[in-house]
């Protein structure tokens, strides 16, 4: 049988971010993630959850431009800021494409976490090594594809 | 089952003496730096719950400076500009080898060197390099400030010598020198994302080939960090050679005491912890040309 809980305070303060380059207020408790307030208050659900303790990479998002999780990320660290999710990025951005066409893509649950991490390393290495690669999406886990198609979709978006 | 966090408010200062304030002002306050471990914690029930001060945002303790020899490293130094200082990769690169391994980038980008430290976690992997160069940490309260060695800070697994009110402001390690080379080693169970299931540090002093001293330090096979003086002592004085690399990789040994757990067992982590303490030494004599 469920016992009834009893409901304790809720803490709630407002916050001002710019979200894909739009100024956004919410109103949420403080301690709650950005991952949270993403999914489940703006109904922006192409950041994805996995693990939710940062191990899988799957709720990446920019923060000022560098990837972080957004299940580790409060609402006071994302006060004023910029974020990125993957609705921010053109469809048809050349990464986007890259994946596409070179069967990057499986089950799609990693995929959002995998453009965000490769877009921020095109933005820092506009045209990076193969190893620089996989440095870079060390923390994004895939268990479909094996890694060599996403790296193979980063070299060809970067031409290399 | 996740503990909901809706209850707890979360403080955002201004400054380190707002901070300090607010820290002397009552108990039970935890402070929050990245977060890359604490939000696990508090979600998973592992720390109890407790308002938060956000000091995320404080850029005052956001630095990499150089003064008389030694390095200064603000405490809510993230590791991805650790790795990336020229500070620290031209005079403790076996800091910034080790940053640059502390789990994926979105870690590095958020954790810092601070919350690293007093996280506590003996697989913590900036925690060798800093027993070897010497790191003194500064703690700030209202009442003052306190210097102190990183050994004499780590009583036991996760056990602190740091007062209530108390807020850690600075990292100072020593520059390493001229005749100075060194590496991080790190044994995950991936390549990368990973905890350490062994983690360590080498630094040796050479003249020419010969060991004129030496610094070791292992974390993962004890409830802190520990310096292994035995396999330290075995080097001093002597050329790098095959048998002596041997033997003092054996020798360390004596320094450790690891268990069993769910990235391996006690003997699993003796073993990775000769070999390579073993392969760094060789790693290093052949880089210096010795063998």
């Amino acid at each position: 049988m469920i016992k009834p809980t009893t409901m304790s305070r809720r803490i709630e303060k407002e916050f001002r971010f710019f979200l894909n380059g739009k100024a956004m207020t919410v109103r949420a408790p403080p301690c709650h993630t950005l991952l949270e307030i993403l999914r489940y208050e703006l109904r922006m659900t192409g950041t994805k959850e996995g693990c939710a303790r940062g191990d899988c990479g799957e709720c990446t998002v920019l923060l000022n431009g560098e990837p972080v999780h957004s299940c580790l990320t409060v609402m006071t660290q994302v006060e004023g800021k910029n974020v990125t999710t993957i609705e921010g990025i053109d469809p048809e951005h050349r990464l986007v494409r890259s994946f596409v066409e070179a069967g990057a893509v499986q089950c799609g649950h990693c995929t959002p976490g995998l453009i965000i991490s490769s877009y921020a390393l095109l933005l820092k290495r506009p045209r990076p090594t193969e190893e620089e690669v996989k440095e870079a999406i060390r923390g994004n886990l895939c268990r479909c594809t094996g890694y060599s198609k996403i790296v193979k979709a980063v070299l060809s978006a970067a031409g290399v | 089952m996740e503990v909901p966090l809706h209850d707890v408010d979360v403080l955002v200062p201004k400054d380190v003496t707002e901070v300090l304030r607010l820290l002397s002002s009552r108990r039970g306050f935890k402070l929050l730096a990245g977060g890359t471990d604490l939000l696990v914690q508090l979600r998973s029930g592992a720390v109890p719950k407790s308002d938060l001060i956000d000091i995320s945002g404080l850029r005052e303790l956001r630095y990499v400076k150089r003064s008389n020899g030694h390095i200064a490293i603000g405490a809510l130094t993230t590791f991805s500009e650790i790795a990336e200082s020229e500070i620290v990769k031209r005079y403790a690169p076996i800091l910034a080898e080790a940053a640059e391994t502390i789990g994926s980038v979105q870690i590095m980008n958020k954790g810092t060197i601070g919350g690293n430290i007093i996280n506590a976690s003996p697989a913590a992997d900036s925690l060798p390099p800093l027993y070897v160069l010497d790191a003194e940490l500064k703690l700030i309260s209202l009442n003052g400030t306190r210097i102190m060695g990183i050994s004499d800070f780590y009583k036991g697994y996760k056990m602190l010598e740091i007062r209530p009110g108390e807020l850690l402001a600075e990292v100072k390690l020593r520059a390493m020198g001229a005749g100075e080379v060194g590496h991080f080693f790190k044994h995950g169970l991936r390549q990368g994302d990973a905890i350490s299931v062994v983690n360590g540090a080498v630094i040796l002093d050479l003249d020419g080939d010969k060991v004129r001293n030496a610094a070791i330090a292992l974390g993962a096979v004890a409830p802190t960090v520990v310096r292994a003086p035995e396999a330290e002592k075995v080097l001093k004085g002597k050329k790098l050679r095959e048998d002596v690399m041997w033997e003092a990789s054996r020798a360390v040994l004596k320094s450790i005491s690891p268990i069993d757990d769910v990235r391996g067992s006690a003997a699993y982590r003796r073993e990775m912890s000769v070999n390579y303490l073993y392969m760094t030494l060789w790693r290093l004599a052949k880089e210096v040309g010795a063998v």
